[in-house]
């Protein structure tokens, strides 16, 4: 399924077309086909083992495709693997910085792959606004859970990426450290950064996303703004069948892809 | 928070290699465990043999020298390149860094290139205290000789750490096969090496690892001249290093998982 293009003519930041990706044989991603426009936000939605993070791992290229494109900016991910990397910058959901460094020694570190220079002056005013600007010293052991997600969000922002791909940004988050995320992202999207996030939060993808797309069995099932598919599978009998009152995102989300608890 | 307009500029390498070596070299004297195995415990076995007849059973000055700078290596390669390395991959932290634009070459030579420095420079101190210790008088040449050797050394004992973690993939399984792995090296290029277990066992400690590199550091230290035992040994070590280096890039996996 291809999206329609949210701004018609604006060129796409991403263009992923009939993607499949196979483990030892096994299909876990299957002709998944979405674009992202610049400066949108959008949200790729799935029960756990739906093809989400093997879906990010190709773009990231972590993966290699069995078929189908992949393009960012313009670029080939297989035959440009290096410029596309400069261009995202990925915040994976199972992935840690080094221990034994500071906030400073790891923002030094990724500046440098992405060819930034940052003075200790500039890591201190950089990451004030999330709240790390007085814990610099600190070793990345020593942070607290919520603290680690905002410094990888200040990480995956640190040269201004075109495109940043965030794998489940909020799990494990209070609610207030959520809300930070979610204002933070807003803003990279008002800088004109475009977004693709993985979430199991119907309300983060409500609350943030411009688009989102549900996935399951590495297929995807429905695109679209979350108020459009509300109102596109609202009156389906599954969507209805597990709806309490009004049909919401995660009514529409559970009704295409099931009630069963997934491993 | 962030530059203001987006970056789409392939960044330069050098600044990537040089960010990556910064923060490895950083990594390792933090972490201390590294410097621990690699300065502390040679100089301790030095110190301990220095009293008592620990010296002459072992075959002299020398020969305990090359032991402590042989233990230095092998345990910081095998112990602290290959845990560390095994750590990184099973928490995720060399996933983080293969999504950047940093070759993947890059992120493993940077690696190396600071544990091998290190191991230079605790290999310098060893001899230092080595020869202050056994009244050992050394010439620039024979030092320099020690940085060759442990060079090699160092290349040797990471080659065989980078096999395991390409062939093992579970953290807990790599620490206990180091563990063994070091005991049974350890046990084979010292009594094998004097012939308690017998000819056969003699011949095959000089192609061990550590039988190699006690016997390359013993004869430099002694000055002695070229012999048939130094080609072994040499030829030996390369040999790990060859065969070691390509089993473990060719199988070497980013993800434990």
């Amino acid at each position: 399924m291809t999206s329609e293009v949210s701004e018609p003519g604006s060129p796409s930041v991403l263009e992923i077309s009939q993607l499949r990706v196979a483990y030892e044989g096994r299909t876990v991603v299957d002709g998944v086909s979405f674009r992202i426009q610049r400066g949108e936000i959008f949200g790729l939605l799935g029960p756990n083992g739906a093809g989400k993070t093997s879906t990010l791992s190709a773009i990231e290229g972590l993966v290699r495709p069995a078929s189908g494109s992949l393009l960012v900016d313009g670029l080939d991910v297989e035959q440009q693997p290096l410029a596309v990397k400069a261009l995202l910058k990925v915040q994976l959901q199972s992935s840690s910085f080094q221990d034994e460094l500071s906030i400073q020694e790891i923002a030094r570190l990724y500046a440098g792959l992405y060819g930034v220079k940052l003075s200790r002056e500039q890591v201190r005013g950089n990451t004030r606004p999330v709240g790390l600007g007085d814990e610099l010293g600190k070793k990345f052991k020593q942070l607290s859970g919520g603290q680690q997600q905002r410094l990888a969000l200040y990480i995956a922002t640190i040269h201004n990426p075109l495109l940043l791909l965030l794998d489940e940004p909020t799990a494990g988050l209070d609610p207030q450290s959520r809300r930070g995320l979610w204002r933070h992202i807003e803003e990279l999207r008002a800088e004109g950064n475009s977004i693709l996030l993985t979430t199991h939060s119907m309300e983060e993808a409500q609350a943030v996303c411009d688009r989102v797309a549900i996935i399951d069995h590495g297929k995807l099932l429905t695109e679209g703004r979350p108020s459009e598919l509300i109102n596109k599978h609202k009156d389906g009998p599954r969507v209805l069948s597990v709806a309490h009152g009004a049909p919401t995102l995660e009514d529409v989300f559970i009704g295409l892809t099931g009630s069963e608890i997934r491993d | 928070m962030t530059n203001t307009g987006v970056n789409t500029a392939r960044p330069p390498l050098g600044l990537a290699l040089r960010s990556l070596l910064r923060a490895d070299f950083l990594v390792l004297l933090n972490g201390k465990t590294s410097v621990f195995l690699s300065i502390l415990l040679p100089v301790v076995i030095l110190v301990a043999n220095t009293f008592g007849k620990g010296q002459s059973r072992l075959g002299g000055s020398s020969l305990v020298i090359g032991l402590a700078l042989t233990l230095g290596l092998l345990t910081s390669g095998l112990f602290g390149y290959t845990l560390a390395l095994a750590h990184d991959r099973d928490v995720g932290v060399l996933q983080r860094l293969r999504v950047t634009p940093a070759p993947t070459w890059m992120i493993m030579t940077s690696r190396v290139l600071v544990q091998v420095a290190t191991n230079l420079v605790a290999s310098v101190i060893v001899v230092i205290v080595g020869a202050l210790a056994y009244g050992l008088s050394l010439n620039p040449g024979q030092y320099l000789l020690v940085i060759a050797v442990s060079v090699l050394g160092a290349a040797a004992f990471l080659a065989i750490g980078q096999a395991v973690v390409g062939l093992v993939q579970s953290t807990s399984a790599i620490n206990a096969v180091t563990r063994v792995l070091m005991i049974l090296l350890l046990l084979l290029g010292l009594l094998g090496g004097t012939g308690i277990l017998g000819d056969t066992m003699k011949s095959i400690a000089a192609w061990s690892p550590v039988g190699a590199l006690m016997t390359l550091f013993a004869d430099t230290l002694n000055a002695s001249s070229w012999s048939g035992q130094d080609t072994t040994a040499l030829l030996a070590c390369i040999g790990y290093v060859a065969v070691c280096a390509t089993i473990g890039v060719r199988w070497f996996r980013w993800n434990s998982r």
